[in-house]
């Protein structure tokens, strides 16, 4: 294969590669934190609208789905999704741990079985096959975005530099590389599962929180109109900036929460003092 | 006129669940969009008003649990 068509490759490859490790995070902590069943449910339908679109739209694709539209509203619910289970987690670190009664009793449970190495639950959750769904779907288009538009300029620079006739196709090469990236992304995830299992929960949440917020606010921004600086690599820079932010909330919310239940310790001291001595 | 105030607030408790994030990311979202598109504001300021707001959000409903204890 000659240079021209291996660079088509690598480029889609590269390109792809980045897509697939962002939806997979996504479909990976959801597998680890829910269960796996509405992780692989969310991202199967996913797999599937993406199908029907690219059946229905082929190559116009790129002018029909509105690419902008779609991150605006995967980042906002991203971003309210990821905020809740941080503030959770954190007020859980912090030692404020009880929000609503019911949940916090339900929560429990669920940490409950997983300690004993019990599957949380089989049933499907609907937070869990929505957030895998629109993740998958995202960056899904985005991939299909990629091998259209790398397969297209590679068509237009391969008729103007082979003869007629002997052309290979730009959007099968392009697909070459995006599937050796969905193959090698998937590899890896499969490898980091396990290890991943043996994470606490609060922790699993707390890393969730963080990654939906990332993922939320970086696509919520590309959304609106953001270019963020160096692109994909700001994902690190708003990870790291997320996790420091968390962890200061935490130490800031930890001598409140030891003060409140110190307080509530003496609250319950003074009536049995008074009973003894009166 | 029940089931929808129930379907609604069943939505509401899904996606958001607080009052203080939904509006602080909806503030965040719609505050960036004018600023790019209306003021054509430079982006690393969009970019810190933007996060600036979603992490406000968090900090604010965070102080309203510590105040509720």
């Amino acid at each position: 294969m000659s240079t021209q068509l291996w660079a088509v490759v690598i480029a889609a490859f590269l390109a792809s590669a980045v897509e697939f490790v962002e939806a997979f995070t996504i479909v990976l902590v959801v597998g680890v934190t829910i269960n796996w069943r509405s992780a692989l449910a969310g991202g199967a339908a996913a797999v599937a609208a993406l199908a029907v679109i690219v059946a229905v739209f082929g190559t116009a694709l790129v002018a029909f789905v509105p690419i902008e539209a779609l991150r605006l509203v995967v980042g906002l619910l991203l971003v309210l999704f990821g905020l809740k289970w941080l503030k959770k987690a954190i007020l859980r670190y912090a030692g404020l741990k009880a929000i609503h009664d019911e949940e916090a009793i339900y929560e429990e449970q669920l940490a409950e079985m997983r300690k004993r190495g019990e599957h949380p639950t089989a049933q499907l959750d609907p937070f869990g096959v929505v957030t895998s769904f629109k993740s998958v779907l995202l960056e899904g288009l985005e991939v299909a975005f990629i091998v259209i538009t790398f397969g297209l300029q590679a068509n237009d620079s391969l008729h103007t530099s082979t003869a007629r006739g002997a052309q290979p196709n730009g959007i099968l090469l392009a697909t070459l590389g995006a599937a050796a990236a969905c193959v090698l992304v998937v590899g890896v995830g499969a490898l980091v599962r396990a290890p991943l299992a043996r994470i606490p929960e609060n922790t699993l949440k707390f890393i969730v929180g963080v990654m939906l917020t990332t993922f939320g606010t970086f696509w919520g921004g590309e959304g609106i109109g953001l270019t963020w600086w160096n692109n994909d690599v700001f994902l690190l820079v708003l990870v790291a900036f997320n996790l420091a932010v968390a962890g200061a909330l935490i130490l800031w919310l930890r001598p409140h929460a030891r003060r409140i239940a110190k307080e509530s310790a003496q609250e319950l001291e003074q009536p049995l003092q008074t009973e003894v001595l009166g | 006129m029940n089931r929808i105030v129930s379907a609604a607030k069943a939505t509401y408790y899904f996606f958001a669940g607080d009052a203080i994030i939904l509006s602080a990311v909806l503030l965040a979202f719609v505050l960036g969009f004018v600023l790019v598109h209306v003021a054509h504001a430079p982006n690393p300021l969009v970019a810190v008003v933007f996060i600036a707001l979603i992490v406000g959000g968090l900090v604010l409903t965070l102080s309203r649990e510590l105040l509720a204890h």
